[in-house]
């Protein structure tokens, strides 16, 4: 084989980026339906196929004062059974139009997510509009769900990540919904199918709801498809529900989840911050990214690339509907929980003493922008983007002005949030481990209460 | 049919160059792919393929450490590597203006690994807690992907730690990174892939420009993966520590790659798990509710060695082992009796294709444009020398009929042909105060 001998062809350095391309947007139509259901399609040819979701504005938040986690089990319901097809039928017909369905809730909605070939997509909405409208809730298929549903929540009970969630979203919310993230076995043994049939009745309704369509589709025809599936669909505007204030949070304490003996420890630092609504919205998002949101940023760098006391650690801004939050995670070696959370909070002190500089920042904002285009070049990430357009009500244009906002921030937009938003001074450490092991470290940084897998405090072992 | 536009060249050093243009987006997804992967590291340094991976992150003969990731993500881009059975993958997303970038980026790993005792000690450190946060410290870790190979196979490369032993990796010296780079990491025993806002002409010449002068090298030593023949079922055991849930793996030695059985051995798996209509699921889960979860898939394109569709059975502890596995053989019982539908095989067949038409546009999380298309084009062209199989393969796919399907289970769907494991959760002392939960 001859190869050229040659290193004229070294270059030492990294070539400097091309011209930026301008992202062609996909086509979109967006219309209301009379009964007041919203409607978004989005072409994207990439591949032959077709992703919705249908969003209904009610969630578990609803009915946490309740009935934690009702949201939940009634879409996993909702998907066995409807007044034409039985549970097998559902599954067989989705299988026949080479679809994947979920049916799931979080705090703020409730979803059904349908996707498949494009050249079946009126069978596809049809389906959706059945389960959304038609569902049975058939009382053999809500047991089994549950003891189901019982089992999982247990293992959820054993494993760190979740109880760290847990445990902080308790910590910074308090009684208001967004406190729980899962119900206890007791809460989900009180359920009852007539429950379940309430809550479908009152919240699975066209008025406080959203369609997205996105796809190898032409959408004049998809608009015509949903009008045909969801047009008769009519009910009552949903209620509004009372929501109780989140604590006050002054001084950092410490919250341990006592597992016994585990090998690593969940390390976990938030505090509240703001909704994507919040004017300040965009910088949060720069503020984090160069916290701790990419590979890249100063978090990253330090307690992984430098230190190797983690594989993963990651910061993120979480815009739930009426609060966000500011969470920090690593899983980290037993014997550094101390020194991997004293690099936390220098990490956050730095980012609210010092701006951040030219280079730095100017990286950051290319990584926003990036990120940015590369989703939106998918059909799921499409999705994603206009669920979070149209979920949150922001601005028409937010998607197609992305990129020009996060070009136009600056260090000192850096410096405000930080010092607003990562909150040092007040921020809520949680740590899940084995307390024999990690207790005395976690102490050094606050007030420490200790818990047990399922929330009871634990009395001090110091 | 989807119809997907692929070039692809070989540069005079060997190295397989791979481009597949679609302009509608301004992203373009870069990946290099080596062939080498868990099963073919050297004995006795498990783990070792998985350790290096993460040294070609720790620096290069002209972008140091922390400039990789820099150089990535404030081009505005994603990267990541992955070590497989069969290869392993390092690969960005970007904004297509840092294109060439990227190129320059993988040349220069590809030409030499510039590190030290202090970047192997450090991802040293990384590994094992990469390990504990996903095996050692997580309910149901490395099941049953690290718990079954060693009940099924009996030859090393398939057999072993995959992610590896700590005093395998605690062993690994500076010296055993450079011989593996030297080894494994020449250009003849890879393949460049451009995918997405590519002009082909284009991406050609800086393969040329920056790829062509490195060096070629001796291929690596072929590893022998067969196993011998299985004469009876192989069974084994391992403590789930923090789960709850008693958990049981069955794996069925699957036909070689390509053969006729290959396709068919696919649709069969296609009816057994695909979903909640698949037999598995329906009957564990749905009717006789012995199971809360029942899932499960064989390896097909991503593979180049010995091969099991595995099951994956959670089931109510209220029921013991015995009585969930007979369940199981009762779906297995009545597919290699009676076969499956020629209507049920068409809607196999559906999700077949519709799943494959998933995989190419992304198949790593939406910000990885195409991933499973580079995935798959990678796979190819290593393993087949033919990336314009992904233009045909599905055809293969289609014209297998429920006869083939019918005859493929009772060949390939008995006892003596698989491997049972067991994951038994300890016992464990409650702990202080009931599951009530005062909050």
């Amino acid at each position: 084989m001859s190869v050229p001998a040659t290193s004229d062809n070294r270059i030492l350095r990294a070539p400097p980026l091309g011209p930026e391309r301008p992202v062609s947007w996909a086509r979109r139509s967006v219309r209301t339906l009379s009964n007041g259901l919203e409607v978004v399609v989005a072409e994207s040819k990439s591949v032959p196929k077709v992703s919705a979701q249908l969003f209904m504005r009610s969630g578990n938040a609803v009915v946490a004062h309740r009935s934690p986690g009702l949201a939940d089990m009634t879409a996993a319901v909702v998907r066995t059974g409807t007044e034409s097809r039985p549970s097998r039928r559902i599954e067989e017909d989705l299988r026949r139009m080479g679809g994947d369905m979920s049916t799931n809730a979080g705090a703020d909605s409730s979803a059904i997510g349908i996707s498949g070939l494009a050249e079946f997509s009126q069978g596809l909405l049809d389906l959706m509009a059945d389960l959304a409208r038609n569902a049975t809730l058939p009382v053999a298929e809500f047991e089994r769900e549950r003891s189901q549903h019982l089992e999982e929540l247990r293992i959820d009970r054993t494993t760190p990540g979740f109880l760290g969630s847990e445990c902080l979203r308790r910590v910074l919310f308090g009684a208001h919904p967004y406190g729980i993230i899962a119900p206890t076995e007791e809460q989900v043994k009180l359920y009852t199918r007539d429950a379940l049939a309430e809550f479908y009745r009152t919240y699975y309704v066209p008025a406080e709801s959203v369609l997205l369509v996105v796809g190898d589709v032409d959408s004049n025809k998809i608009i015509d498809q949903v009008e045909q599936a969801f047009g008769s669909w009519k009910a009552p505007m949903p209620l509004a529900t009372p929501r109780p204030a989140p604590p006050e949070l002054t001084g950092r304490r410490v919250h341990l989840v006592h597992l016994p003996g585990t090998v690593q420890t969940d390390v976990l630092v938030g505090n509240r911050a703001i909704t994507r609504t919040d004017p300040n919205w965009m910088r949060m998002v720069l503020t984090n990214s160069i916290y701790g949101g990419a590979f890249h940023s100063r978090l990253v760098m330090n307690i992984r690339e430098q230190k190797g006391y983690t594989y993963s650690p990651r910061s993120s801004a979480v815009p739930l509907r009426q609060h966000g939050y500011f969470a920090i995670h690593a899983a980290v070696r037993n014997d550094v929980v101390a020194a991997s959370l004293a690099e936390i909070f220098y990490e956050l002190d730095r980012m609210r003493a010092l701006p951040v500089g030219d280079a730095e920042l100017d990286d950051a904002r290319n990584y926003l922008s990036g990120v940015f285009s590369l989703s939106s070049s998918t059909q799921d990430g499409l999705l994603g983007q206009l669920s979070t357009v149209y979920l949150d009500r922001l601005a028409e244009d937010y998607l197609e002005t992305y990129r020009q906002r996060v070009r136009a921030l600056t260090a000192e937009d850096v410096l405000l949030t930080a010092r607003r938003y990562l909150d040092s001074k007040n921020a809520q450490i949680v740590v899940v481990g084995d307390r024999a092991l990690i207790g005395e470290q976690a102490a050094l940084f606050g007030e420490l209460e200790t818990y047990d897998a399922h929330g009871n405090r634990l009395g001090s072992i110091f | 049919m989807l119809q997907i536009p692929v070039e692809h060249i070989t540069l005079a050093n060997g190295l397989r160059v791979v481009i597949s243009p679609d302009r509608s987006a301004p992203v373009a997804t870069v990946g290099v792919y080596y062939q080498i992967g868990f099963r073919l590291e050297p004995q006795g340094r498990s783990g070792f393929a998985h350790l290096f991976e993460h040294m070609m992150f720790q620096g290069s003969e002209n972008a140091g450490k922390m400039e990789h990731i820099k150089l990535v993500n404030a081009s505005g881009g994603v990267l990541n590597g992955t070590t497989n059975y069969d290869v392993t993958n390092y690969f960005e997303s970007v904004p297509s203006n840092a294109l060439e970038r990227m190129l320059w980026l993988e040349a220069d790993r590809m030409r030499a690994l510039k590190v030290d005792d202090e970047n192997l000690r450090n991802q040293r450190d990384v590994v094992k807690e990469e390990v504990r946060v996903n095996v050692m410290n997580q309910p149901y870790g490395g099941f049953p992907w690290l718990d079954l190979p060693p009940v099924a196979f009996r030859n090393w490369p398939n057999a072993h730690n995959f992610y590896g032993d700590f005093v395998d990796l605690d062993a690994a010296t500076l010296g055993d990174v450079q011989h593996f780079f030297k080894t494994y990491y020449a250009p003849n025993n890879a393949v460049l892939l451009m995918l997405g806002d590519v002009d082909p002409a284009e991406g050609f010449a800086y393969a040329r420009k920056y790829f062509e002068d490195i060096p070629p090298g001796p291929l690596p030593p072929r590893v022998d993966v067969s196993e011998k023949p299985q004469t009876e079922e192989r069974r084994g055991q391992v403590e789930e520590k923090l789960g709850t849930l008693p958990a049981i793996a069955i794996g069925y030695h699957g036909p070689a790659r390509n053969t006729p059985d290959w396709f068919r051995f696919a649709m069969l798996d296609g009816a057994l798990h695909g979903g909640r209509a698949g037999r598995v699921y329906r009957e564990l889960v749905l009717e006789k509710q012995i199971a809360v979860d029942a899932s499960g898939g064989f390896d097909l394109i991503e593979s180049n060695g010995p091969t099991q569709m595995v099951t994956r059975i959670f089931h109510h502890p209220k029921y013991d082992s015995d009585t969930a596995i007979a369940a199981f053989d009762q779906v297995i019982a009545q597919v290699r009796e009676k076969g499956i539908a020629a209507s049920e095989l068409e809607e196999v067949k559906v999700k077949f294709r519709s799943d494959f038409y998933s995989t190419l546009e992304s198949g790593m999380g939406s910000s990885m444009p195409r991933f499973g298309l580079m995935h798959y084009l990678a796979c190819f062209t290593l393993f087949d020398n033919d990336p314009l199989r992904i233009n045909t393969i599905l055809d293969e796919f289609q014209a297998v009929t429920a006869a083939r399907v019918k005859e493929v289970a009772q060949k390939y769907l008995v006892p003596e042909n698989r491997a049972v494991l067991l994951r038994v959760p300890i016992q464990k002392p409650e702990l202080v105060g009931s599951t009530a939960g005062a909050r």
